[in-house]
């Protein structure tokens, strides 16, 4: 009989502890009662084996006693796992935004992109696995949300997300823009700048000359993007991708202007925002071009963090409607 | 996999479910007596019902933490053996299961009314 002690004893350390020996201990029985019930009291070795084949694999038979065993976050617990994940996400990437905020801003520290990417990469999924550890430690002990069933009104459904079909005059004006915009970079880049004082001295924006051919493509891919939309009249999955390629390549650029610009304003001892009030209060009357370049800084960040929003909506609405896409993927319309 | 192969495991998978379904019914059914695993099984299959050993066992588990059957270890006999029988809980739950098991039965004679069954269409054959 060692094949079945081997076998029980594979079903028993799958099953929880706390009904582990009773189970076993049935299952012995009921398997022995079987085996002499067939084969007579002396079953051969390959006889057990057919038995043992037909009874099914240990971790199946474990999983019928129990079956919750079979996942690290049950299905009871997953949908506020899932409510709870998307907050910490949220509260990570704000509090990143926040200090990464106070870090160039107030204490001029330098930007790196990878150094943001770095540790974007290192603290969300440090803070999600903690989050999962807790809910495995919760599925082990059994704990079960105590969900209050509120009675359901159906007028508090969602209106019909109609955001499939596109505001046509919002992709002309974006279009219209763009080109302008462009047309600026392309032939009057000493334009883009700023005036002093008032009558004063006109200053063209060292760090957007610096990198206009990255601002030049950012732009054409916009405008190709919209031009497309607009041909098209309607949002595919693709086009969401591109748009999303799009933003991360705006990302870069936006990335990139932040840091020519502290850059520059750390060379003139004024990295930070404090450091800019010392410059231009010592300095009376001169250094206006510290507040023009601050000014800008501000602008680019500002941007920034709305692509950066943006492109994690985007991304969020994208791998959303696939789900939902797969799940009533056949289904006719229902217009009632 | 062939398309006939696919429709055979469908086949099998919804007769699977079907049957699943009236496993309660068929447990309480046969408790009014304490009987212990392998009995139930036993006389099930004499009375033409398989059941696999791997899914009764743990029905039986589940219906007695749900309050519908009692057990205790017996240890009189070759081996001990764990006996189930129907509670009063289980009882009155299975007067009302069975209820509405004759009512859905006269409905699907109805529905199934002009539905030649395999057996039926092999004969014809």
């Amino acid at each position: 009989m060692s094949l079945i002690d081997r076998y029980i004893q594979d079903v028993g350390r799958r099953l929880p502890r706390k009904n582990r020996a009773d189970i076993k201990a049935e299952l012995r029985s009921s398997m022995v009662d079987t085996l002499e019930d067939r084969f007579g009291p002396e079953p051969s070795e390959s006889e057990v084996e057919d038995f043992l084949r037909e009874f099914g694999q240990p971790r199946e038979v474990a999983a019928a006693y129990f079956p919750e065993g079979q996942y690290l976050i049950g299905p009871s617990l997953y949908p506020l796992f899932r409510m709870i994940a998307w907050i910490v996400v949220a509260a990570v990437l704000g509090a990143q935004m926040l200090a990464w905020g106070v870090a160039i801003f107030i204490a001029g520290e330098s930007f790196s992109v990878l150094e943001m990417l770095g540790s974007l990469l290192n603290s969300i999924p440090v803070s999600l696995g903690w989050l999962v550890l807790t809910f495995i430690i919760l599925q082990r002990f059994d704990v079960q949300p105590d969900l209050e069933d509120k009675p359901w009104d159906p007028q508090s459904l969602p209106k019909i997300d109609d955001e499939e079909d596109l505001k046509r005059w919002e992709l002309i004006v974006g279009l219209v823009g763009g080109i302008l915009f462009l047309v600026l970079v392309v032939f009057f880049p000493q334009w883009i700048g700023f005036v002093t004082t008032p009558g004063g001295k006109f200053y063209p924006n060292p760090v957007i000359i610096q990198y206009l051919g990255w601002i030049k493509v950012s732009l054409l891919a916009g405008i190709g993007l919209n031009i497309y939309l607009l041909w098209q009249g309607r949002r595919s999955a693709i086009s969401r991708f591109v748009k999303i390629a799009a933003n991360l390549f705006s990302i870069f650029v936006l990335a990139l202007l932040v840091q020519g610009h502290n850059a520059w304003l750390a060379a003139w001892g004024a990295g930070g925002f404090f450091d800019s009030l010392e410059v231009i209060s010592s300095i009376a009357g001169g250094e206006w071009e510290v507040v023009g370049m601050q000014a800008y800084r501000l602008a680019f960040v500002v941007a920034l963090i709305v692509t950066v929003i943006e492109t994690l909506v985007m991304f969020y609405r994208l791998v959303r409607g696939k789900i939902q896409t797969r799940t009533i993927a056949g289904l006719p319309p229902v217009s009632a | 996999m062939s398309k006939e192969n696919e429709i055979s495991e469908l086949y099998n998978k919804l007769t699977q479910e079907l049957r699943r379904g009236i496993l309660v019914l068929v447990a309480l059914s046969q408790l009014k007596e304490e009987k212990y695993g392998y009995a139930l099984i036993s006389s099930l299959a004499e009375k033409g019902l398989d059941i696999e050993q791997g899914t009764l066992y743990p029905l039986l588990r589940r219906l007695e933490s749900q309050g519908l059957l009692k057990s205790e270890w017996n240890v009189e006999g070759s081996r001990p053996r764990r006996y189930y029988v129907i509670s009063p809980e289980g009882s009155r739950t299975l007067e009302n299961l069975a209820g509405e098991w004759r009512s859905l039965t006269n409905v699907m004679e109805k529905l199934l009314d002009g539905i030649s069954s395999e057996g039926e269409q092999n004969e014809s054959d």
